[in-house]
């Protein structure tokens, strides 16, 4: 078999493993005391002894909440079938008001029970019927979890829907509901208003980015190449034993350091190894260090610093009129201000890039829309661009090194600039 | 045709609540069924004197239902006779709530035993006393019975081999059983010549010779024979699922078919109880039978029964019966609801729509009953964590009674007299002090007071400021429960009105006085303060009977309202104070009456915590079930069995369960924020500590965060990777910040309570990035 169709089985079967939403948790899994035991166990025993519960998971975005939530539950599935019903509503989508979420609720429960389900009934009846399917429930030794992915955002407003269903758990004896919230947002049950938040109360679970040990074995997991009748396997060995050599690379260890560094979350890693999978040498069919390098060049992007870099001439000095009239420590300043600048600076220096008052007014538009610098209030929308206040939305460190990185940029900037820092 | 002489049938009642069978209980752990000390079975003094009020005159009716009945159930199941319009309960018919035959007292809602048309037994047999299955004599003081788990055969003690000298612990099955069992051929012992085994009403309902069923109500036909309408109890051989291996044997399921029975088809009381009353009656005859689940006979599934203090249960109960008394139809709907009518309903109805959920609500239960879960044998921190969640509510609240005192003399005095006069109370209180529970059971008492005649009957409505989707629903909430009819607001408060000025007809519980309880009143708060100001002013009518309580958080929510409408609340008021921590300790060891689950003084010091902040029951409650479960969890991880019997709550659940209460969490999400995290956080404190304010701009913090990783040799990511860790510390809540499109302006500012002290607290021992200590 051609090199190239092995390269590209290979490839398909890394990205199936990257993609998926949670084959990534469920490695980490059997790892001791991890939270998918602690949540499985609090599940089970109170599906077991029909008591109701509220857990609240609380990590960074993509440190797996979701997905562990999803693992759990599909696997309850299985050793309990029809033993529980979920539901599941989105803080963005059903919070906002009781209509949305409530329709939610009924529909998912009917959908369940293969029940049929109209659009049209009011509020009022979608309300009784949550509430006669939860006592159906008791009596049939069901549990129902509801998990309210953005938990964070059920905690504003009235907050009806919090209240109903913990009303419900304590009004309802011998049944089983379990609430499982996930959450970002530190301090959202201190959001909870009073008689809400005595009647809440919650077991919480912290998840957290991945331990050396466990990046360890999500990296070998992931991108070992498993044994498939389509691959020869003396390629796959070869394949393993490269990505051994990668792994044991002092080189790798900092990429993967600076990676982590400001997202540990374990998302974030499954974003970089993909990035890296795309950058496989389709000649050889192998993963190389070259590859994770380009991935990592790719993910470190300055999108700020890159707009600063093909900036014209004339956006330059209005960029460092501005800053030094910020250096000049005036409060405020408009176009025309920054204009006065421009000509005086064009006065003293006498450059060749002395331009019309209305090609800069185009310049500055420009700038605008980068978002380079932008109008330091919202009123006012009906005053002529000149007038608005503005301000500038890059530092002078960056102005600095985007001049001295600009080729086209001339000296007498260069110079200003330092003038106005070191003075 | 059996007609049972008042002799005979005195010496049944004595034998069945006298002669002490032990039922059996295989799965229980808890009382253990006792010696089948048996009396003796002779009549003894009954309330003879108790005149029968109405005794039936069965001749010739009976015949006619026998015949009906022998055709129309021949097989096993006790099929519900197709009742002829002719034989329907007309309005010309009385009801009864009770009927005295011989002199044994037929009561709605007793159990029976119903005799099937076509049996062959012999009437003379006597089927009450059960004998030896050895010796084949019946028990005496002397010589004491028990009884097998498994066959349920009674056995003297002496009879057995070897003969036993006290009645064994825990469960007992006899030696024919264990042959059986091993598979050894079993040659019962034959009677003596001219005795036959005589077979007793528990052993032919078991074999499916007797029904059992439920009274729940009682007629009297125009040619002066008596009915009654029941429900069938069915065993679990005659259900779809069949007998299950953890059915008990003298289990029986009450199934939803309604069936018409003359009394004369009536044998005798039987007692079919729920678990906790079965689980009581250790020797209360032989007629006790274990009912926990409701079969469905259309579906085919079961359903648990609800359990008695179930609030809804007791009111869906009440008003059917009311509906019954009232000579309405609602019987004939209710029956054919189990029938086919609704599945052949043509058009289907969405299931949350009003009309389409009894059709489809049904559906849901177990196509086979679990063995309950209770049953199982639960451990220590198991039970201790089921004793104090929030669900499992005691029948009165402790500590409580000067306020219920309070309750109770205010509601009394308002309906006590003869005149019936509109009152308000305001009850208010923190949250979980207890003031809904403390109604609530001021209701119970009430009601069970109303029951005993001491007091007029009166007619208890509760609605929840919360639960309504907007404040003006609780007019169509409060109609409905009154009346049962569900119409639109403007329409209900129209009927209200009507009702509690002109005292106008509604529904049927007019003429009693009505106590509504408002839980959460200050969510009706509207802009104008109608509603508020309308149920406030319904009781100062004449002629309204209504009392209201209303139940907030807030002390001075009248002083907030408009004066009509603080005037209208009346000076009566009740304050609930949070509870001391001897309070919330009597609580929570009123729960745990006999479970030995935590270390000594732990309580106390979980108590004393709460007491400290809030005096919040339901949040010491809830810190103790959350110690006991993470001491289940700490048990379960240890996997040794020797040590997970003795097992209790310590010291370091309940401070665990503590810090999850009061501990910001904030300080264990900042241990577990990425590396370049740490370095802004602690920029940010270093600098807001040297500019003494309490925000920052961005602009700054990147100035410090370069000088901090030049200094300590970090490369510097660029300022969109630490816009970006901004950004992901302000998701997490450990910083506000503004939205980033401002950039450079953009103003950060510290997320917890004791700013800098915790991201110190917090980072001082970091592994990765040691030097950050040295900024803090």
């Amino acid at each position: 078999m051609e090199v190239s169709e092995q390269a590209a089985i290979a490839l398909r079967q890394l990205r199936e493993r990257l993609c998926s939403r949670t084959l990534a948790h469920s490695l980490l899994q059997f790892s001791s005391d991890n939270n998918f035991s602690k949540l499985k166990f609090h599940i089970s025993s109170s599906i077991s002894a029909a008591c109701s519960k509220v857990l609240l998971l609380r990590g960074d975005k993509g440190s797996g909440k979701s997905a562990v939530v999803e693992l759990v539950l599909k696997d309850l599935k299985a050793e309990h079938p029809d033993f529980f019903s979920v539901v599941t509503l989105y803080g963005l989508l059903h919070s906002d008001d009781d209509i949305s979420a409530l329709e939610e609720i009924a529909r998912q429960l009917c959908v369940g029970h293969k029940f049929s389900f109209s659009k049209t009934v009011s509020l009022d009846e979608n309300k009784e019927f949550l509430m006669d399917m939860l006592k159906e429930y008791g009596l049939a030794r069901k549990t129902v979890v509801f998990v309210l992915d953005e938990f964070h955002l059920f905690t504003q407003g009235k907050q009806w829907l919090l209240y109903t269903l913990f009303d419900a758990m304590e009004t309802f004896t011998s049944q089983s509901i379990i609430i499982i919230g996930l959450s970002c947002l530190e301090g959202s049950e201190q959001q909870l208003e009073k008689r809400v938040r005595s009647r809440f109360s919650s077991c919480t679970l912290l998840f957290g980015p991945p331990s050396e040990e466990d990046r360890r074995i999500l990296l070998e997991q992931l991108l070992y190449l498993q044994k498939d009748p389509s691959l020869a396997s003396k390629y796959v060995v070869e394949f393993n034993s490269r990505l051994d050599k990668i792994f044991s690379d002092k080189k790798f260890k900092e990429i993967l350091s600076y990676v982590t560094c400001a997202d540990g979350s374990t998302n974030h890693l499954l974003r970089f190894l993909f990035a890296a999978s795309s950058y496989m040498d389709m000649e050889s069919g192998f993963l190389s260090l070259q590859s994770f390098d380009s991935a990592y060049s790719l993910m470190k992007r300055q999108p700020k610093f890159a707009s600063l870099h093909d900036l014209s001439v004339l956006e330059l000095y209005i960029l460092v009129c501005m800053h030094r009239l910020q250096c000049k420590e005036e409060t405020s300043y408009n176009f025309n201000s920054v204009m006065k600048e421009y000509k005086a600076i064009q006065d003293a220096h006498k450059t060749s890039d002395n331009y019309s008052h209305a090609v800069c007014l185009r310049a500055f538009e420009h700038l605008l829309d980068r978002e380079l610098i932008s109008f330091t209030d919202t009123k006012g929308r009906n005053d002529s661009i000149k007038f608005r206040p503005v301000k500038l939305l890059v530092s002078s460190r960056e102005l600095d090194s985007s001049l001295k990185a600009n080729s086209s940029c001339p000296t007498i900037l260069q110079k200003l600039i330092d003038h106005e820092s070191y003075m | 045709m059996e007609r049972t002489t008042p002799s005979k049938l005195s010496r049944l009642r004595s034998d069945s609540t006298l002669a002490a069978t032990p039922p059996p209980t295989p799965g229980f752990t808890g009382p253990r069924r006792s010696s089948r000390l048996l009396t003796s079975p002779g009549p003894t003094k009954l309330d003879s004197d108790d005149a029968p009020s109405s005794l039936p005159t069965p001749i010739p009716s009976s015949t006619k239902a026998k015949r009906r009945l022998s055709l129309e159930s021949p097989t096993t199941d006790p099929v519900t006779p197709i009742r002829s319009e002719s034989k329907r309960p007309k309005r010309t018919t009385v009801q009864y709530k009770k009927v005295v035959l011989g002199d044994v007292e037929f009561q709605v809602g007793d159990d029976i035993y119903v005799k099937k048309q076509g049996s062959v037994e012999s009437e003379s047999e006597d089927p009450d006393v059960e004998e030896c299955r050895v010796c084949f004599t019946p028990a005496s003081k002397s010589k004491i019975m028990i009884e097998c788990d498994d066959c349920l055969g009674g056995f003297h003690l002496q009879c057995l081999k070897p003969p036993l000298r006290k009645i064994p612990e825990g469960d007992w099955i006899c030696s024919f059983c264990t042959d059986k069992k091993d598979g050894k051929e079993v040659v019962w012992p034959e009677p003596p010549e001219g005795k036959k085994i005589k077979r007793t009403a528990r052993e032919k309902l078991l074999s499916g010779d007797l029904h059992a069923a439920c009274i729940k109500s009682i007629w009297r036909e125009t040619d002066g024979t008596y009915w009654l309408r029941c429900v069938w109890y069915r065993t679990p051989e005659e259900t779809a699922a069949g007998r299950q291996p953890h059915n008990l044997r003298r289990e029986l399921y009450r199934t939803n078919d309604y069936g018409d029975v003359v009394i004369n088809s009536v044998l005798r009381h039987c007692y079919v109880m729920n678990p906790e009353e079965y689980q009581r009656a250790s020797d209360d005859g032989d007629d006790i039978f274990y009912c926990e689940y409701e079969y469905d006979v259309n579906y085919h599934n079961f359903k648990r029964l609800p359990d008695i203090d179930d609030n809804y249960a007791e009111n869906d109960e009440s008003s059917d019966y009311e509906g019954d008394s009232d000579g309405d139809s609602d019987n004939d709907d209710r029956s054919l609801r189990g029938t086919s009518s609704n599945r052949s309903r043509s058009k289907v109805l969405a299931a949350n729509s009003r009309k389409g959920r009894a059709y489809w609500l049904p559906k849901i239960a177990e196509s086979k009953t679990q063995e309950n879960r209770k049953r199982r044998k639960q451990s220590k921190l198991e039970k201790a964590s089921a004793a104090l969640s929030l669900a499992s509510r005691p029948t009165s609240p402790p500590c409580r009674n000067k306020e219920m005192e309070e309750i109770e003399t205010f509601v009394k005095g308002a309906i006590g007299g003869q005149e019936c006069l509109g009152r308000c109370l305001y009850i208010h209180g923190v949250p979980g002090t207890g003031k809904t529970m403390s109604v609530r059971a001021v209701m119970r008492n009430l009601k069970s007071e109303v029951d005993s005649g001491v007091l007029r009957s009166f007619c208890f409505i509760e609605t929840n400021g919360m639960k309504l989707s907007s404040p003006n629903n609780i007019y169509k909430n409060i109609y409905e429960q009154l009346s049962g009819h569900a119409v639109g607001w403007k329409k209900a408060l129209h009927c209200l009105n009507e009702h509690f000025s002109n005292g106008k007809k509604l529904g049927k519980k007019d003429q009693k006085p009505i106590v509504l309880l408002i839980d959460e009143l200050d969510m009706l708060v509207t802009r104008n303060q109608s509603v508020l100001y309308n149920i406030l002013d319904w009781p100062t009518r004449p002629n309204s009977k209504l009392i209201v309580i209303g139940i907030a958080n807030t002390m001075d929510l009248p002083e907030h309202l408009s004066p009509r409408i603080s005037s209208r609340m009346g000076i009566q008021r009740l304050c609930f104070l949070p509870y001391n921590h001897e309070q919330l300790a009597q609580i929570i060891l009123s729960r745990l009456k006999g479970i030995d689950a935590f270390e000594d003084n732990l309580i106390e010091l979980a108590c004393r915590k709460v007491a400290a902040s809030s005096g919040d029951a339901r949040r010491a409650l809830q810190i103790c079930q959350r110690a006991s479960v993470l001491a289940e969890y700490r048990v379960k991880q240890i996997a040794d069995a020797k040590a997970k019997g003795k097992s209790r709550v310590c010291l370091t659940d309940i401070e665990g369960a503590l810090d999850e209460v009061f501990k910001s969490p904030h300080i264990q999400r900042m241990k577990m924020c990425s590396k370049f995290g740490k370095i802004v956080l602690t920029a940010m404190v270093n600098e807001l500590h040297r500019t003494g304010g309490e925000e920052l701009t961005f602009e700054k913090l990147s100035e410090r965060v370069i000088s901090l990783c030049s200094m300590h040799h970090e490369v510097f990511p660029g300022y969109d990777t630490l816009m970006r860790a901004c950004c992901l510390l302000g998701d997490g809540g450990i910083i506000l910040c503004e939205e980033p499109k401002k950039h450079m302006s953009q103003k950060l500012q510290l997320n917890c309570s004791s700013g800098s002290d915790d991201v110190a607290l917090a980072l001082k021992d970091c592994s990765e990035t040691p030097w950050l200590s040295l900024y803090l």
